[in-house]
């Protein structure tokens, strides 16, 4: 392979107690990739997700974004080095506006410090500018371009689910993770989702995500892993994945664990 | 430079017009010193209330010794002034650095934890310092602990002892004060703040810093305590430890839980009200013959009541949404 | 010497009335990670009612301990049931300045109400037989009333630890102070626990409260400056560990004894805070805390 991966996980582990969410996970994004993460409920993706965002400290392992060691990086510098996220659960600043919300994602774009602040210099003001304009043209990109003013918790929930996409576009990043974008979407929210994921890959942003939604997963879903009990079971692009045994057993196994 | 219209609406214009007439108005009314003297009282509450909301209500920190940096600001001031000879435009600013140091230093050990280890740390800081002033007298100079003959400031060889330029004095430090606190609650370093005290987490994957955001409030907020005990040095002459009970520091919590945390709005009407009725309590109170203490009964059902059915304070009745 | 073993003796009594008082912070900060500032003027209030029990109601000394204990018990529960339990979704910022808010209402109540002149009321109604000292050996004096302060405060911490670990009660106690909503979909009432932990740390105040009085004066402001030390005690322990807290008082309590006499005097409030801030600075989770004091 020519081309370095965007970002590598090597023998990733993460221990609560006795309980072993990831074990020794391997994984690889390629830049310019639209990638899944599935697996069952427990199995430890959005764990893997804050442990590469910097919201939790793995246990062992070897975590590389842009051939950059970032084990251990703190949640602030790990933003600010190109990678975005959003929330399971949907984790918005509920009581700012729309507007605000994507503004404080511009917050990696910006210098402005206590003199500017203070002062009000013209440096100040074209920043100030600067960050509305873009957060502006990021609300349009995911069609809330009307809901500015609003507050951001009294949007529908698709609506803040797209709202917490524009949020962490707006911090510019290299890599964006989705954790469950389309979890509570109606099928049509659903195809506009697949639709605004496609455009973000056309904006150079490589995507990793997490879902439930199969059909989801597999229209859109160039390389996909499969973590289990905090394993890695499974990967390769969606046909391979698709027929892989061990895949379909750990689904099955799900479902029949959860009917009893 | 700043142009002022461009900070306050018209509205506000307005209103700060007016309040720089009442010197004018009070110049012919028999009892008007004592009230300029309560409006200055007032003005100094505001001026404290709005350092307490960078901490409490921007970032949505406890803070439960707030009356420990006007302590210092006090004491460092009221020290320089009367033991060194210290003019007070140079005193003022020290005990704003001073006060912003200890703000940080206060601050730093509760960095790593929740909100909680805040609100004790900053408790036992202030009852700490407090009692350093009553017990430290090689410290703090004379008897129980008092800071005497703090000289009047002097502007051109002016003293600015009378109460009407005591009046300005304090109201230009407020509009000063407003004005900063504004501009940052209005900037990215706001919006940080704001964040920060919805969810830390997802804050930080915005990029923000928590402990550089949470140390600039701290010092913020410190600083602007220093400044309003800096200014209370001069204002009484003499200081003492009394002043810098616990209780100070929740009465300045009361003000802005009644207008409203969070809100500069809601800190200056919060604190103008509480600022203004603690006059007009202790002489009711006197005259009910209820102990002077019990005014803070009153400021305990504030915040009990203000939390169940107003959270955001007494001017809107909007409830935060969970 | 003697007068070094006299002050451990001292710091001991101390520290179990810090205990006592302390245990009831760390249980309700346990299942609703609240610091419940009221706690302490429940505390003074277990030694007003004794004290109106005696001598309005003119109840034998016996009768006036227990009811005032029950009287703390309700009032913590009737507390919560008011105040806290409204605000259980809202931010906790709200929960706390509720917390000081009753806090404030509940000592300036008791000094309007009983005046803020310390009493001597309870020390004088305690018996003779309390009165008595004995010399332990060592040569130090150790009154009745300090024997027994010392060997109930044992008994309740025993009898406290036993109720956790064994009872129904207790066993949910701690299921919700690991995980309120798992406990409740266990089909736990998390809102009558709460009010248990809210009846029994009371209740343990006012035993704390009763025995403050006899031992020294009762006045509207004891709640405060004994709440501190104890909720310093509950955070030297890690707060929401309730042996930790049993540790914390009496550490707390010899601490500040031998502080008072070997250091100053004038610092004796003061210690308890620099032992808080100094364990929060270096051992958050307290000397015996779960890592709880962490954010996740
Ligand atoms: N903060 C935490 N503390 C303790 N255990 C956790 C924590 N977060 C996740 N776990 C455990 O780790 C495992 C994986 O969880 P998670 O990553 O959320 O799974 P997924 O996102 O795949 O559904 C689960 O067993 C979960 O209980
Ligand atoms: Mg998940």
């Amino acid at each position: 392979m020519d081309i370095d991966p965007l970002l590598e996980i090597t023998g990733l582990t993460k221990n609560f107690g006795g309980v072993v969410a990831l074990a020794q996970v391997d994984l690889r994004v390629m830049p310019g990739q639209i990638a899944s993460l599935i697996g069952p409920n427990g199995a430890g993706k959005t764990t893997l997700f804050n442990c590469v965002t910097g919201l939790m400290a793995p246990t062992t392992g070897k975590i590389s974004f842009q051939q950059q060691d970032i084990f251990g990086t703190s949640a602030h510098q790990v933003a600010m080095n190109g990678i975005a996220r959003t929330f399971q659960n949907i984790r918005l600043f509920s009581e700012m506006t729309v507007l605000d919300n994507v503004r404080i994602g511009c917050h990696t774009q910006s210098r402005g410090y206590l003199w500017a602040a203070i002062s009000r210099n013209r440096a100040y003001r074209e920043e100030e500018l600067q960050i509305t304009t873009d957060a502006q043209e990021l609300l349009q990109f995911v069609n809330l371009e009307n809901f500015a003013t609003q507050i951001a918790g009294n949007l529908s929930y698709g609506d803040q689910r797209r709202l917490e996409i524009a949020r962490a576009l707006a911090t510019n990043p290299k890599l964006l993770l989705l954790d469950e974008p389309a979890a509570g979407m109606n099928p049509q929210e659903t195809n506009d989702l697949i639709a605004l994921i496609r455009s973000i890959r056309e904006r150079n942003i490589t995507v990793f995500l997490i879902e439930h939604d199969m059909k989801l997963v597999m229209r859109i879903s160039e390389w996909i892993t499969v973590l289990n009990y905090g394993q890695k079971i499974s990967q390769g692009p969606p046909e391979v994945v698709q027929s892989d045994p061990r895949v379909i057993e750990a689904y099955l196994g799900q479902s029949a664990g959860s009917n009893h | 430079m700043i142009s002022m219209s461009s900070i306050l609406s018209s509205r506000s214009g307005l209103i700060l017009f007016f309040l720089c007439l009442v010197p004018l108005a009070t110049a012919y009314l028999d009892q008007g010193d004592y009230l300029l003297r309560i409006c200055s009282t007032a003005y100094l509450y505001m001026l404290l209330a709005l350092g307490l909301n960078v901490v409490t209500g921007f970032t949505g920190l406890l803070d439960l010794g707030y009356v420990g940096f006007y302590l210092i600001g006090g004491y460092t001031a009221g020290l320089l002034m009367a033991r060194l000879g210290w003019s007070y435009w140079a005193a003022l600013p020290v005990a704003a650095i001073h006060g912003g140091l200890w703000g940080l230093l206060r601050g730093a050990p509760t960095l790593r934890l929740t909100g909680d280890y805040f609100a004790i740390v900053t408790f036992g800081f202030s009852e700490l310092l407090f009692r350093i002033v009553k017990n430290e007298e090689w410290l703090i100079g004379g008897p129980n602990g008092f800071v005497n003959d703090i000289p009047a400031p002097t502007l051109f060889g002016y003293e600015l002892w009378q109460y009407w330029q005591q009046y300005y004095h304090i109201l230009i430090l407020l509009i000063l004060t407003l004005l900063v606190v504004y501009r940052l609650h209005n900037s990215r370093i706001g919006r940080a703040w704001q964040a920060i005290s919805q969810d830390e987490e997802a804050a930080q994957t915005m990029g923000i810093n928590l402990h550089e955001y949470k140390s600039l409030a701290f010092a913020i907020s410190a600083a602007i305590g220093a400044i309003g005990g800096a200014f209370f040095a001069q204002f009484q002459v003499n200081i003492s430890a009394g002043v810098f009970e616990f209780w100070e520091s929740i009465l300045i919590l009361c003000m802005i839980v009644l207008g409203g945390i969070g809100t500069l709005k809601g800190a200056l009407i919060g604190a103008a009200i509480l600022g203004s009725l603690g006059e007009v309590l202790r002489i009711s109170l006197s005259w009910m013959r209820l102990p002077a203490d019990s005014r803070y009964l009153i400021f305990g059902a504030i915040l009990v009541m203000m939390m169940r059915f107003r959270p955001a304070g007494i001017l809107r009745s909007t409830q935060k949404s969970p | 010497m003697t007068l070094f073993l006299e002050q451990i003796v001292n710091g001991l009594v101390l520290g179990g009335i810090y205990a006592l008082i302390a245990v009831g912070y760390t249980m309700v900060y346990g299942v609703i990670q609240l610091i419940n500032f009221a706690h302490g003027e429940i505390f003074m209030f277990g030694a007003y009612f004794t004290f109106l029990c005696l001598a309005v109601l003119k109840f034998p000394l016996w009768l006036a301990v227990l009811a005032s204990i029950l009287l703390c018990a309700l009032m913590g529960v009737v507390i919560d049931l008011i105040a806290y339990r409204p605000l259980r979704n809202a931010p906790r910022l709200s929960a706390l300045i509720t917390a000081i808010g009753i806090s404030l209402i509940l000592q300036n109540l008791a000094r309007m109400i009983w005046g803020a002149e310390p009493r001597r009321d309870l020390a004088n109604a305690k018996s003779a037989f309390l009165s008595q000292t004995v010399i332990i050996p060592g040569g130090a004096q150790l009154s009745y009333l300090d024997l027994s302060i010392i060997i109930l405060a044992i008994l309740l911490m025993v009898g406290l630890n036993r109720l956790i670990s064994l009872t129904r009660i207790g066993k949910a106690m701690r299921a919700c102070a690991q995980d309120k909503m798992a406990a409740s979909l266990m089909g736990i009432d998390t809102n009558r626990v709460i009010g248990a932990t809210f009846a029994i740390g009371s209740a343990l105040g006012a035993v704390a409260g009763i025995m403050v009085g006899m031992r020294e004066t009762i006045e509207p402001t004891m709640g405060y400056y004994k709440g501190v030390a104890a909720f310093a005690a509950a955070v030297l322990g890690g707060i929401g560990n309730i042996t930790g807290a049993m540790l914390g008082g009496v550490v707390l309590g010899i601490a500040e004894v031998l502080g008072a006499g070997y250091i100053s005097s004038g610092y004796r409030v003061a210690i308890s805070y620099i032992l808080m801030i100094l364990v929060i600075v270096f051992r958050p989770a307290g000397l015996l805390g779960r890592a709880s004091a962490k954010r996740a």
